[in-house]
């Protein structure tokens, strides 16, 4: 056993030059790359969403409350030797120079944030090192944004409420940014110790008390046991809600690449086959030899054992190597998508390798080792070396069912998995009708044309099945991508097609009633559009149909303070899901209209009654509809609409949605120093960003399904390399009865040019299908067939299978024919 | 007085066929000596090649003994008569059947390194020197002529120090004078070494060096 496990690995180096076993190699190392390139990445992103969690709360765990909520639960987490900290946050006016901005002023103890980092930066922009996590008595620390504004040097100072400060430092980033208030409010962070001195807090303000606590998993667990009596309006809030929440928009965003990685793996996986195939009848003839040197059948299954191993570990190493570089071209690409300062992969990946490796190995080779193992001596005298067709067909159906076994296990998602065997079947067997159909035309042709040209489509003919198989794969593979190439394209055309020249692009908030007629009348005749306003009222959602609202499962949108409107008419951009808008009625009922989706997840139905607090007042009102929103219209669009006569005396602000030329930005600086104490956001910037992910989040799918298509001619390599040697024979037939080498070469040139038009054809035909159904029915775009996507599919699959083709079968036409001929 | 090296006794080969049963070799008794050299000569599809391998242990008769070195190898298994081909014997094929991927000691290394004779490679290397290929050791079997695949082949067949070599037309696929030069290295290897040779031919030349000849046909030796 021993002896035959070293005779197959010091054999392997010389085996693996052979053609066989290197392009079941090659086969492994692609399905290797691709999963690990995959679970790399996710892997990493994976890893990042902890720290990420942790960093949005800053703290592993907090207790949120809109009240103060008292030392009790600092004490207890003392005791348990917990990390911990205080914030408190709310709005309000910074004043500089006759300016105010309204900003979201957070104070802080020295020990915030548990996690995550502060960053400042003084006046020269140069990092300020070790920043403790509050400044000193008197001192804030202030957004680049507000700094602009005011523009403030080293040593202004600003005022907020009854206190004066000295701005100390650039407030460049901080954890917890999206758990406070309006995050496009610039924000200030000051001493806690200074809130008093402020006088801002009085009864009624609207303030965000947290208590920050951190430590090892077992502490913060025991510590929460204890706190079982906590008031209503204290939440918790911990890592793993956030966790799950950016794990699921992961879980989405990762499975475009668990996809293409599928796809890799399984055109891999035919690769694979089809080399173990060669690989196994190739060994017939070495196993029966070496039996009759006196080998055991113990001798020679360990010998090919001691062979697939190295070749799996090997292809493993490399197929992590380049999983790894794929895994950092995809995060280089993905830049400003996702953080790039990711933290390095774990080693689960290598094993998901190694079993991938393994997996396929066993699944596509291991059911020849019997075969080999029990080959009789007898067979090299008789020339006797061909599989038997029976156990063949029973080897391949055991490899697919063991490959759909293990892609169900590593993708943990058996329906997605077999949904994309039956799809790629089922487009498989619509690429073969069409293959089959090409190679019957190709037939048609071979009586009028001369002999390279006849011999070419006569080997495709003859050779039908491996014919067909090349359409097949080669087709699917670049369909794949001609398919990515076009949807991309043409969602990111469609959707900028869909955005009008007149779509906002700046929103201005914080408008107060008296400002109204003056920004209408500033705005209106510079960019020649009438100014529509909409109010914006801050409320809370307390309860539904009188119950607590605590429970259910969208705490997030519950507990934290929702924008609030109210229409008289129903807006363009919203339509009526279910019930019935207002319309006159508005003005005498006492009703709220809220968004589908919002409802769905709250169990929110028509005549279901919501309790509101806004400005201090609780609003009891009744649903009479469900509105479904078109978001991407970038007007104002709200989750909550009141009735007039519910909201029309609230207190209220406004807010309005204009579009403004991109280069005269002047008119914007004007707008602002005129009316200061509105808040802009310029949307230009949103929308570059939302092309800029579409960009390169469908490149980067792209880039894998790049993967599967070297797959696709590794799998046109392997099955020209299966039928080499009989390649190898004819041509040296035709060469011995005078067929000159360049007419051997056309023959070959026309049959793989041949095939690559029409796996090319067939790709463009199943492109043009897929693409359009893609876009009718799931993106809702008009389709048009994008002619440069089609036509260089076409040429790309003639030259490339043209080209492959030709090197594949090079060394077969140059073989001197005698040597063929008489040792074949 | 030699003696008996190999014995074959009422040995008879049926196969399957869409005719039914075919007789491939009927009641063969044979007895061959150690340093023996003898040949199988006979008409196409006489059954030479058939008895060779159940000579050899490579196939198993229908009926029948074939004793080698006093052990009945028709009734081991495969894996101990592979055994016992390792020790004992050597094989020459018509169409050299050398791996096209190892070189000319690789390939006569082979049978060595399935024994794990650890030194294999200088076994290998006398053996080439022996059959005057010692210049052409890395040459692959594609860089060599058909004379000097065969002389690897033999080379192959006899570095273990087998006691009997098989040869199933070994100059089938020769040139004259190739064939002239590997029947010659066979004979001489059967007399220096005392290896028993047994031949499958064609080759009247080759058939007349050896001490017996026996003519089969129709499965039967005349």
């Amino acid at each position: 056993m021993m002896q035959g496990l070293l005779y197959g690995i010091r054999r392997f180096p010389v085996d693996l030059k052979n053609s066989d076993l290197f392009l079941l190699f090659l086969s492994i190392v692609l399905a290797v790359s691709a999963i690990t390139g995959v679970t790399f990445l996710g892997d990493r992103l994976r890893l990042s969403i902890k720290q990420q969690a942790a960093v949005v709360l800053a703290a592993d765990v907090t207790l949120r409350s809109t009240a103060p909520i008292g030392p009790k639960y600092l004490s207890i987490a003392k005791g348990q030797e917990l990390n911990t900290a205080e914030t408190i946050s709310f709005l309000s006016m910074a004043l500089h120079g006759g300016n105010n901005v309204l900003s979201s002023i957070k104070t802080t103890t020295p020990e915030y944030p548990l996690r995550g980092k502060l960053k400042l930066l003084d006046f020269n922009g140069q990092n300020i090192d070790k920043p403790t996590g509050s400044p000193l008595r008197g001192n804030i620390w202030a957004e680049q944004s507000l700094i602009d504004r005011f523009n403030i040097a080293k040593g202004d100072s600003i005022t907020i409420g009854n206190k004066r400060f000295v701005v100390s430092a650039v407030l460049a980033d901080f954890p917890d940014r999206n758990v406070g208030f309006l995050t496009f409010a610039p924000t200030v962070i000051a001493n806690i110790e200074d809130l008093d001195a402020m006088g801002v807090i009085q009864p009624g303000s609207r303030v965000v008390y947290r208590q920050l606590y951190s430590g090892h998993e077992s502490q913060i667990e025991s510590f929460l046991d204890e706190l079982q009596d906590l008031p209503a309006e204290v939440r918790i809030q911990r890592i793993e809600n956030i966790g799950q929440q950016l794990g699921r928009t992961l879980d989405r965003s990762n499975r475009f690449f668990s996809l293409a990685g599928l796809v890799t793996i399984i055109i891999a996986a035919i690769a694979a086959m089809i080399s173990a195939r060669r690989f196994a009848i190739r060994h017939i003839f070495n196993c029966s030899l070496m039996k009759v040197f006196g080998a055991t059948q113990g001798f020679v299954l360990s010998a090919l054992i001691g062979q697939l191993l190295l070749m799996t570990l090997l292809a493993t190493i490399v197929g992590v190597g380049v999983g790894l570089i794929i895994q950092y071209m995809l995060v280089d690409l993905l830049k400003g998508i996702i953080d790039s300062d990711l933290p390095g992969p774990s080693l689960q990946p290598i094993w998901i390798a190694l079993l991938t490796s393994s997996c396929l190995v066993v699944g596509t080779v291991a059911p020849y080792l019997q075969q080999l193992r029990v080959s009789q001596p007898i067979r090299v005298l008789r020339n006797d070396l061909k599989l038997d067709y029976k156990s063949s067909f029973l080897i391949n159906a055991v490899a697919i069912f063991a490959l759909v076994i293990f892609l169900s296990i590593l993708f943990a998602d058996f329906s997605l998995v077999s949904t994309i065997i039956i799809g790629l079947f089922l487009v498989g067997l619509s690429l073969f009708c069409l293959g089959a159909l090409m190679v019957k035309c190709c037939s048609f042709f071979d009586n009028q044309i001369g002999i390279g040209w006849k011999l070419g489509l006569k080997n495709i003919s003859r050779r039908r099945g491996e014919s067909i198989l090349h359409l097949v794969v080669f087709g699917l593979s670049l369909m794949a991508l001609m398919v990515l190439t076009e949807t991309r394209s043409d969602l990111i055309n469609s959707w900028k097609q869909s955005l009008s020249e007149e779509t906002p692009n700046h929103f201005f908030f914080n408008i107060q009633s008296s400002e109204l007629d003056g920004i209408a009348d500033f705005l209106s005749p510079r960019i020649g559009q009438a100014i529509k306003f909409t109010p914006l009222i801050r409320g809370r959602l307390l309860a539904i149909n009188s119950g607590s609202n605590q429970g259910t499962n969208s705490g997030r949108m519950i507990e934290r303070e929702a924008n609030i409107t109210w229409y008289d008419q129903l807006p363009d951009n919203n339509s009526i899901a279910a019930g019935e808008w207002w319309g006159m009625e508005g003005e005498s009922i006492q009703a709220v209209s809220v968004d589908e989706g919002v409802a769905e997840s709250l169990n929110i139905g028509v005549g279901d009654e919501l309790i509101f607090n806004a400005a201090g007042v609780d609003l009891a009102v009744t649903v009479t509809s469900l509105r479904r929103i078109k978001w991407e219209s970038f007007q104002p669009n709200f989750i909550f609409v009141l009735s007039p006569m519910v909201a029309r005396e609230l207190p209220q602000s406004f807010i309005t949605s204009v579009n403004i030329p991109e280069e005269n930005t002047q008119l914007v600086d004007e707008f602002l120093s005129r009316y200061p104490t509105v808040t802009s956001i310029n949307l230009n910037s949103a929308l570059n960003q939302i092309k800029n992910i579409l960009n390169k989040a469908s490149l980067a799918v792209q880039y894998m399904f790049l993967l599967a298509l070297l797959a696709g001619v590794l799998t046109l390599i392997a099955t020209i390399f299966a039928s080499a040697d009989q390649r190898r024979y004819e041509s040296a037939l035709l060469h011995t009865l005078g067929a000159k080498r360049s007419k051997i070469f056309q023959s070959i040139a026309t049959e793989f040019i041949t095939i690559g038009i029409g796996a090319g054809l067939t790709a463009a035909i199943g492109t043009v299908f897929i693409s359009g159904f893609l876009s009718t029915q799931i993106f809702e775009l008009n389709y048009s067939p994008n002619i440069f996507v089609l036509t260089g599919g076409l040429i790309f699959g003639a030259i490339c299978i043209g080209c492959v083709g030709i090197l594949a079968v090079r060394e077969a036409v140059y073989a001197p024919p005698l040597l063929t001929l008489r040792d074949p | 007085m030699k003696t008996p090296l190999l014995e074959a006794k009422n040995i008879t080969k049926e196969v399957n066929s869409p005719e039914g049963i075919l007789t491939i070799l009927s009641d063969i008794n044979l007895t061959v000596y150690e340093g023996q050299a003898i040949s199988i000569v006979g008409p196409s599809g006489s059954g030479k090649t058939t008895l060779l391998a159940i000579l050899a242990g490579l196939d198993l008769p229908s009926t029948g003994q074939v004793w080698l070195s006093d052990q009945e190898i028709t009734s081991l298994d495969e894996d101990a008569r592979a055994q016992i081909r390792g020790e004992k014997v050597g094989f020459v094929f018509q169409s050299f059947h050398l791996l096209p991927r190892l070189s000319a000691v690789d390939n006569v290394m082979l049978p060595l390194e399935i024994k794990g004779d650890r030194q294999a490679r200088e076994k290998a290397l006398k053996a080439l020197t022996r059959v005057g290929l010692n210049k052409r050791a890395s040459h692959l079997p594609n860089q060599l002529s058909g004379g000097e695949k065969q002389r690897v082949a033999i080379a192959r067949a006899f570095v273990t120090r087998p006691a009997i070599l098989f040869a199933d037309e070994p100059t089938g696929n020769l040139d004259k004078a190739s064939s002239q030069s590997v029947g010659e290295l066979l004979f001489s290897i059967n007399q220096e070494s005392d290896t028993t040779l047994i031949l499958v031919t064609h080759n009247t030349a080759l058939s007349e060096r050896c001490e017996l000849v026996h003519q089969l046909d129709e499965g039967r030796i005349q």
